[in-house]
């Protein structure tokens, strides 16, 4: 069983509705910060770039550390968060 | 390691296309042979480059314009590419790309020039490989330019591109360089001398920061810690490399904080116990630290069991798995009793029968006391049993 965190069992658990990029596993305050101020404030429209991206965990992980700067544990937890929640709900 | 007199024949023939491409050259039929490519390469690229070879320092300078030139017309292609050129041309190399859009554009063209170079890497022979490989530094650079034109300071961050972790945790930087707070960060991870001086000097001058961001740091750098031991972070071992603000366990030798510049004790203070400076702002860092060996101070006290979820899962459940145990045995005790009681009434029952056959002339006294005794049996079974 892999080990995941709570934050990553909260958000895969249920519709993110309107949860803030926030909740996302592996995005804290600051990159959470970050993506906001380039327009994506809320999980949703991160999940759209990751269907952009035909849920490619490597592509969505190199978009992430453009685009916040996050490091390669945080990417790829953020990227398996949600390809879990599309799994479970897409 | 420069060449001045580049054999167009070694090239690849896409090479050959880009550069003429560059030089404005129209371009032969696509089914031509590469003969033709050459021939063509070399009667007019060459002639550009006769005319300037007057010095080597100005040759020195021509090789490199024209190997920038290169670049630029790879990149020129790439960028006049349409969303359905870049998407054939991925397809090309077998990427099935999505759809691209303003934010997956840069993606896919990065994606697309590190196919190419791959592919222009398996055709050329060694020498060429020296020059690509030289290249690659230069197209690192300029690939950063221009992801950098999408969205951020991306000249800027190439400077100080190392510690992408500290600059984005530390969103008001002092110095400008750093200050990387709305800006994207390129995910260069080039190691280089005069970035770890940098490095040094920016930490001297953040020394200076309150006591919140430290404490910030802290935590980021414990949860960095957490996760030193995944193998299949090599990208964040060499970040951790470049910022030896955040190794403070893995460099004790080399980066020294002067104690008049850091009066306030905090967690970092503690952490950087035994750190110094070496004059040429070398830092080299391990990666695994022997805490408390050596005379070293433990600067990090882990926990002497860690327990991961998975051992906390497990032990909840051995906790569980003795009292089962228990529970088998309760229910053969009490599976063995009801069984005596069943033997002893299926006793009860048959005695009183063999009695009457064998011994019809008996008086009825055995028998009522037989009688009594069956009863008297019979109701506490009748009674346990509701």
């Amino acid at each position: 069983m892999s080990t995941t965190s709570q934050k990553h069992r909260d958000f895969v658990g249920e519709p993110m509705g309107d949860k803030s990029v926030t909740s996302l596993s592996g995005i804290g305050e600051i990159l959470g910060k970050k993506l906001e101020q380039q327009g994506f404030d809320k999980a949703y429209v991160v999940l759209g770039q990751f269907l952009l991206l035909k849920k490619d965990s490597e592509m969505f992980s190199e978009w992430l550390k453009d685009a916040s700067g996050a490091n390669s544990r945080q990417a790829g937890s953020c990227s398996q968060c949600l390809r879990e929640w599309c799994d479970a709900f897409l | 390691m420069s060449l001045f007199m580049e054999d167009p024949a070694h090239f690849s023939k896409s090479r050959l296309k880009s550069d003429l491409v560059a030089h404005n050259v129209v371009l032969p039929p696509t089914k031509s042979r590469k003969e033709i490519y050459v021939d063509l390469h070399l009667k007019h690229i060459a002639q550009k480059n006769a005319g300037d070879f007057s010095s080597d320092d100005e040759d020195q300078e021509q090789d490199l314009a024209d190997k920038e030139e290169e670049e630029d017309a790879e990149i020129l292609v790439q960028s006049c590419l349409t969303d359905d050129d870049l998407k054939a041309a991925l397809l090309k190399h077998g990427v099935k790309a999505g759809p691209i859009v303003a934010s997956t554009r840069a993606l896919y063209e990065n994606k697309l020039r590190r196919l190419q170079q791959s592919e222009g890497q398996g055709h050329v022979n060694g020498v060429e490989k020296g020059v690509l490989y030289s290249d690659s530094e230069e197209e690192e650079e300029q690939e950063d330019g221009e992801s950098g034109s999408e969205g951020a300071n991306e000249e800027t961050a190439e400077q100080s591109n190392q510690a992408q972790q500290g600059s984005s945790q530390f969103p008001s930087g002092t110095h400008s360089a750093v200050s990387n707070g709305g800006s994207s960060i390129s995910s260069q991870q080039s190691f280089s001398i005069t970035e770890m001086v940098q490095e040094v000097e920016r930490r001297k001058s953040l020394s200076s920061r309150p006591n919140t961001e430290r404490e910030l740091n802290g935590s980021n750098v414990q949860e960095h810690w957490s996760r030193s031991n995944r193998p299949d972070t090599p990208i964040v071992d060499t970040m951790k490399n470049q910022s030896p603000y955040y190794t403070p366990k893995e460099s004790p030798y080399k980066l020294k904080i002067k104690p008049s510049q850091e009066p306030v004790k905090d967690t970092i203070k503690e952490m950087f116990l035994n750190m110094e400076a070496s004059p040429t702002g070398i830092c080299a860092t391990r990666r695994r630290p022997i805490k408390g060996a050596a005379g070293r101070p433990v600067q990090y006290i882990y926990p002497d069991t860690p327990t991961s979820p998975t051992t906390l899962e497990r032990r909840e459940v051995e906790r569980r798995l003795v009292p089962i145990h228990i529970q088998i045995l309760v229910f053969f005790i009490v599976a063995c009793l009801l069984y005596m009681i069943y033997v002893c009434v299926e006793e009860n029952s048959f005695n009183p029968f063999v009695a009457l056959l064998d011994s019809p002339d008996q008086g009825s006294e055995s028998e009522e006391g037989l009688m009594l005794q069956a009863k008297t049996q019979d109701t506490p079974v009748i009674s346990g049993q509701e």
